[in-house]
């Protein structure tokens, strides 16, 4: 195998759906550093999102990538009243209790995409494919260009908001050390409503882009919720950095497992690598906490 | 006489059926730093916890500053002016120590730069570290983070609730000479303490609780020429 061969059907690939896992994982940790729960209809919300800016495509005719911005906003809604009806009533009860209704609800929103659109895959455009691009050797084409551009935007506008907004900084102090921040007077519940809000943007986000790099189908976001996970406690859960880096090496390591086992045990390597983890380092590679 | 700052009217309650105190009576006054001592398990981090909210109040009551604040939500008391710096877990760790200072003023809007430059004035020792993650700092360096943090919103009081715990002499000296700096600057301050001995040697009024209820209370000197407050628990540390 030569060099080129290595970077564009290897590297190039693990690097994309590195990032895309990335997104997932900040969610993940977000949700799990604010709200203190492992969400389990993570997947399925970043199915919803990937179906939502399917309907907005389908109703408006406009491009796919214009159609994301849309389909964050709407995703963010949907994640607001699944917290207002499912998780709310749950919020001073044990934890574990949360993680079984997000269970629940992964299920719920799961038949409602079954029920809207089918259990067929699709795609967001058909027809046209665009010649791929070679840069030298490296192939590289405009969707995947495109999708490295917006993890990299979303990744830096969320750090910017979470360091330089004072809202930003409440969901830091609330992550961080959830009764000082009720002490400085933080309204823990405009907090918890915010997380869903950006929670859901980065789910529309992820699920758009899974897409849009393979096919869009119901199962999507269930398959790629344990390789989320991994992510999110390989870098360190409740730090945005370690979910980068997880997503990083998670995508990655699937896509290179290739090289060393057959093609049908690469879904396992996120397995392997969150067994590892949680044996020999269970606060991941940037120390986060312990979920 | 002028009304106090602060009331505590026979208080009774505790975080779940068992009252943990039982008839707690005290007053701070505008400008005086008041110290609550007592063996293990008297009640004193309790009462002062009583007075943020953070403690079911089942009987008396609280007055701040012409308010009845009995039962009140701690965001609710942190607004009328009365900050809180609990013992442990005080700082946000993986935040820098001005971004501590910023969460202080989370209720704040407008020019903050003059409560900064009083903070950093009071603990010339941050202003250096202001860049640093508070959760590398020392433990006395953190406790100035903490007590920075609540200054931040310029209260009327100031809970400090065993300041000096896991402080060398040397910090526990430091933490006690701010202590009298910030009270100068117009503060009140109720403070828990379990070096009795320093802490009435150093406040303005003293009160010792036993089994949740009020012992005895007087100026810190009379307090220490008290051969009962002596022998109760004082006795140990010469």
């Amino acid at each position: 195998m030569d060099l080129y061969e290595f970077i564009n059907f290897h590297l190039i690939p693990g690097l994309l759906l590195g990032a895309i896992y990335a997104l997932g994982a900040i969610g993940v940790t977000l949700v799990f550093g604010i709200l203190r729960f492992a969400h389990l209809a993570h997947g399925d919300l970043l199915t919803l999102g990937a179906f939502l800016a399917l309907g907005v495509v389908t109703f408006s005719g406009m491009d796919p990538w214009f159609a994301l911005p849309v389909a964050m906003l709407l995703t963010a809604g949907a994640a607001l009243l699944i917290d207002a009806s499912c998780y709310d009533y749950l919020r001073e009860r044990p934890k574990i209790l949360t993680v079984m209704a997000s269970l629940g609800v992964a299920l719920m929103v799961r038949a409602v995409v079954q029920m809207g659109w089918g259990t067929d895959p699709t795609t967001y455009s058909t027809g046209i494919v665009r010649p791929t691009e070679y840069f030298g050797s490296v192939l590289l084409r405009e969707r995947e260009l495109l999708t490295f551009a917006a993890v990299i935007l979303i990744v830096v506008a969320l750090e910017a908001f979470l360091r330089l907004t004072r809202w930003g900084r409440a969901m830091r102090a609330m992550s961080d050390n959830p009764d000082l921040a009720r002490l400085c007077g933080v309204d823990t519940r405009q907090v918890v409503r915010l997380t869903w809000v950006i929670v859901g943007m980065l789910c529309a986000a992820a699920g758009f882009l899974l897409g849009i790099n393979t096919e869009v189908w119901a199962m999507m976001g269930w398959w790629a919720l344990l390789p989320i996970f991994a992510a999110a406690i390989l870098g360190g859960v409740g730090r945005i950095d370690g979910a980068v880096l997880g997503g990083l090496v998670i995508g990655l390591a699937e896509e290179l497992s290739v090289l060393v086992v057959p093609a049908q045990y690469k879904s396992a390597t996120a397995f392997v690598i969150l067994l590892l983890v949680l044996l020999f380092r269970p606060r991941g590679i940037l120390k986060g906490k312990v979920l | 006489m002028s009304t106090p700052l602060l009331t505590l009217d026979a208080v009774r309650g505790g975080y779940g059926e068992a009252d943990i105190l039982d008839g707690v009576s005290l007053h701070v006054d505008a400008g005086e730093i008041v110290v609550i001592v007592g063996p293990n398990g008297a009640g004193k981090s309790s009462a002062m916890k009583a007075v943020f909210g953070l403690l079911t109040v089942r009987g008396g009551r609280i007055e701040f500053d012409g308010d009845d604040i009995t039962g009140w939500t701690p965001d609710r008391i942190v607004r009328r002016g009365i900050c809180f710096v609990p013992q442990v877990d005080n700082v946000f760790r993986d935040m820098s120590v001005h971004e501590n200072l910023e969460m202080g003023a989370f209720l704040r809007r407008g020019d903050l730069s003059a409560a900064y430059e009083r903070v950093y004035a009071l603990f010339p020792d941050l202003r250096d570290k202001r860049r640093t993650l508070a959760g590398n700092l020392s433990g006395g360096q953190r406790q100035m983070v903490a007590m920075g943090r609540a200054l931040m919103l310029e209260p009327k009081l100031l809970l400090l609730d065993e300041p000096t715990a896991g402080l060398s002499p040397k910090y526990m000296e430091q933490i006690f000479q701010i202590t009298r700096d910030v009270r100068d600057a117009g503060v009140a301050i109720l403070l828990v303490e379990q070096h009795a001995k320093q802490a009435l040697a150093f406040c303005d009024r003293g009160y010792v609780l036993t089994t949740g209820a009020n012992r005895c209370d007087g100026s810190g000197a009379e307090l220490l020429a008290d051969p009962e407050v002596v022998q109760l628990f004082l006795g140990g540390q010469g």
